[in-house]
């Protein structure tokens, strides 16, 4: 163990700059704030814009705000544009990220402080879903939007008295954020003087400020709402529409004629995530977001500190909440650069005699933390001292300075040490998010607890190594528990499963010395749960209790 | 890198069952990177060897050591002061390090934790292939960077055989092709009149033990002598 760096702190520069990658409006708006609060930042809008910025899927009642956003961006000397712009590689820590970009066939190199993605959604048409051809009078809803925004075409239908038909949430499951929108536009159809609508709708998503009234006003207003649970069959032949289906209110086969059919549109992730998650060395999350499902990323984090994810990067968002996404990024970058030097204590050290480079720790570390000169390098700054890269190393090279393996070693041997007249020993190993706190809770209500229990901290399941494990049955542990948090919930994304491949690693081996597997446990807890705790301990006491008598 | 495998453990107990203090000796390079034999492996070796006696009556005493390579003779000199503790050594290196462990230390038995299994590379932590098979007379230059002798299942210099099916090898569809892969790769360098050069026949003398004097060093060497 290197005890020289032990307790050290470090003072690190950290690069003032701030990268801003994706230039819609969320973007625009991240830089402007991040500029805002006195840092420079390089602006890299993607390389499919037309222009600098994209305008995709902003409605258009904003679309003069963005524009004036467009021109203050634009002349703000603070912020550097690397027009059609694609990140191509992503080295270093944060507070010295390098960033290679390849902008109008030139690759350009960054460096920045803090990473923050913005990309924007994608949106796809769901005509083909409804067997619909794109025309004049078969519009998608981004295109109805266009249309009322023009006075002249919105003039035009009204002229017509036109009636527009809405099919909702058939093609897909659908979002508060897309009906919101639908309901806007219904809203202002069935304002239009002789305008009708029609909304032919699978499940209504009111879960979002103002939805539920939107959706009354609009009922109330005119728009007849169908529920149905299937698509209504909808024929285009030639300028005539025809919308016919059973109506579940009145029991009746119903067949309609609207003038438009304004079909839905699906709003999925930007397809350059793929990209970016591979350059950034983030986690991908469901549906292709960067972002896992994990309350500890909420709101802006990724895996790794220093790239921020916010708006339509991490989830399908309203311009409202992505805009909240945008606050709290600054407030993040604010916390993490602060002016430039900050000081951090290691978390983890690397004896630089110990390590053999082999990479492992690199490779297991779920927040992008490793780096290697010639032996492996540990940033004070990303770490966030799991240990799961403690417990990986084949040479025992890193050692978290709070949980040393000598301190481990010792504290293994003092609780299985401990004797209770009669009773199993028992070792659990408690990650302290989780289930520490769900056994200290059970101590404080007075849980029935076995008197030969011994609890061991943890600051992640993924530092509890097998040796560990081992090394308590042998030191004398009757029964050894491994708890962690449940899946999904580890703030280190991936400790509950080291921890979980370590006891199945542990368990082959128990059997080839002839230990019974139920002395060995894993099981998930949250910190809440003292009485879960208190089920687990006690079931494991009674399960070797009998094997002891 | 060298790649071995942990022995079956009861192999293992087995080996050591006349012993009382064994020492379990681990090397810190190829194994260790490969996650076979290093310092954490020592310990979990020994746990287990521990685990497995408690029952008995008089358990056998485990020590622990890890040297930075076992295949120099300066690097065992770390642990002559503790050996002599020992009446047996249970090495964790791959075969070279452990026959040069019982070298040094000749009058202790020295036995195998580990099986020695191929010259590889790393994929993922854990995950390893074999690419060398140290045959003593590289062919590479010829075939694109692919070896035949390690990925052609019958070694061949001079291929593809018969048996290439579409990319596999006849022995079995998961299995490349290694001549396939050659063709594809010097296709793709514009080198494929490589493929019709004859490769001469192996130097098979690797059969028995070599040696190897880099001719930087050799009046070194002899003046050693």
């Amino acid at each position: 163990m290197n005890t020289k760096q032990q307790n050290d702190v470090e003072t690190i520069d950290m690069a003032t700059d701030i990268a801003v990658i994706g230039g819609g409006y969320v973007g625009l708006k991240a830089a402007s704030q991040i500029s805002e609060n006195g840092y420079n930042v390089i602006l890299a809008p993607h390389n499919d814009t037309d222009v600098n910025f994209s305008r995709l899927n902003v409605p258009s009642t904003e679309i003069d705000r963005l524009k004036a956003l467009e021109k203050e961006v634009a002349d703000n000397t603070n912020v550097e544009i690397l027009p059609a712009s694609t990140l191509v590689e992503a080295t270093g820590v944060p507070g010295n990220f390098t960033l290679k970009f390849l902008s109008a066939d030139t690759v350009v190199e960054k460096k920045a402080g803090a990473v923050v993605v913005a990309s924007d959604t994608a949106v796809n048409p769901l005509n083909h879903i409804y067997g619909l051809n794109p025309a004049a009078n078969v519009v998608s809803l981004s295109e109805l939007e266009n249309l009322l925004a023009s006075e002249e075409t919105k003039k035009e239908i009204q002229t017509g008295e036109k009636t527009v038909a809405f099919l909702v949430g058939f093609a897909h499951e659908g979002s508060p954020v897309l009906m919101k929108r639908i309901l806007n536009s219904v809203s202002e159809i069935v304002g239009l003087d002789g305008c009708s609508a029609y909304v032919y709708v699978n499940n209504i998503k009111v879960a979002d400020d103002g939805l539920e009234r939107l959706y009354k006003q609009c009922r109330d207003n005119g728009a007849i709402y169908f529920k149905l649970e299937k698509a209504p069959t909808v024929k285009q032949e030639n300028e005539s529409l025809t919308v016919s289906f059973h109506d579940p209110v009145i029991r009746k086969d119903i067949e309609l004629n609207p003038d438009i059919i304004v079909y839905e549109e699906s709003l999925t992730a930007d397809e350059a995530n793929l990209c970016l998650a591979e350059t950034l060395r983030i986690d991908l999350g469901p549906m292709g977001f960067l972002q896992k499902e994990n309350v500890h990323r909420l709101p802006v984090s990724s895996n790794r500190e220093g790239i921020f994810v916010v708006g339509s990067a991490r989830d399908v968002q309203s311009l409202s909440k992505s805009f909240a996404d945008v606050d709290n990024m600054v407030l993040r970058v604010k916390q993490l650069i602060g002016d430039g030097t900050k000081s951090i204590p290691a978390k983890a050290v690397v004896d630089r005699e110990k390590c053999t480079i082999c990479l492992t720790c690199y490779r297991c570390c779920p927040h992008g933390a490793i780096s290697w000169d010639d032996k492996a390098i540990i940033s004070s700054v990303a770490c966030q001292g799991c240990g799961i890269c403690a417990s990986e190393c084949p040479m025992d090279a890193i050692q978290l300075v709070d949980f040393t393996d000598d301190e481990m070693a010792d504290r293994i041997k003092e609780a299985a040490a401990v004797t209770a007249a009669n009773t199993p020993k028992i070792v659990a190993f408690c990650c302290q998010n989780s289930a520490y706190e769900a056994g200290l809770a059970a101590k404080a209500f007075n849980y029935e607890l076995p008197a030969g229990l011994q609890l061991i901290k943890v600051p992640c399941a993924g530092k509890i190594d097998i040796h560990y494990i081992l090394d308590a049955l042998v030191e004398g542990a009757d029964g050894v528990l491994v708890l962690a948090c449940h899946h999904g919930n580890c703030k280190s994304e991936s400790g509950n499963t080291y921890a979980q491949w370590r006891i199945n690693d542990a368990y082959r081996k128990l059997a080839q010395v002839g230990i019974e597997k139920d002395r060995l446990e894993f099981a998930t807890l949250a910190s809440n749960m003292a009485s879960g705790f208190a089920r687990i301990v006690i079931d494991m006491e009674k399960r070797i209790g009998q094997k002891k008598d | 890198m060298i790649v071995a495998e942990r022995k079956p453990f009861d192999e293992i107990k087995e080996s050591i069952q006349d012993y009382k203090k064994v020492l379990v000796v681990g090397c810190g390079t190829c194994v260790a990177v490969c996650l076979t034999g290093g310092e954490k492996e020592v310990g979990v070796l020994s746990a287990e060897l521990k685990l497995s006696q408690k029952a008995e009556s008089a358990p056998a005493v485990f020590g622990e050591a890890t040297v930075q390579r076992q295949c120099d003779f300066e690097f065992l000199d770390e642990i002559k002061d503790i050996v002599g503790e020992y009446d047996a050594l249970l090495s964790m290196a791959c075969g070279a390090g452990i026959q040069f462990l019982a070298e040094r230390y000749p009058e202790i038995p020295v036995f195998p934790a580990v099986d020695t299994t191929f010259i590889g590379v790393n994929k993922d932590v854990g995950w390893y292939e074999e690419r060398c098979r140290a045959c003593g007379s590289c062919a590479l230059a010829m075939t694109g960077g692919i070896c035949p002798v390690t990925m052609c299942a019958k070694s061949l210099f001079n291929g593809p055989c018969g048996g290439t099916n579409q990319g596999s090898c006849e022995i079995n569809k998961d299995q490349p092709c290694a001549w396939y892969m050659i063709h594809e790769r010097l296709s793709k360098q514009g080198r494929l009149d490589n493929i019709m050069k004859i490769c001469p026949p192996n130097d098979w003398r690797n059969q028995t033990p070599q040696t190897l004097i880099q001719p930087g060093y050799e009046e070194r060497i002899e003046s050693s002598k």
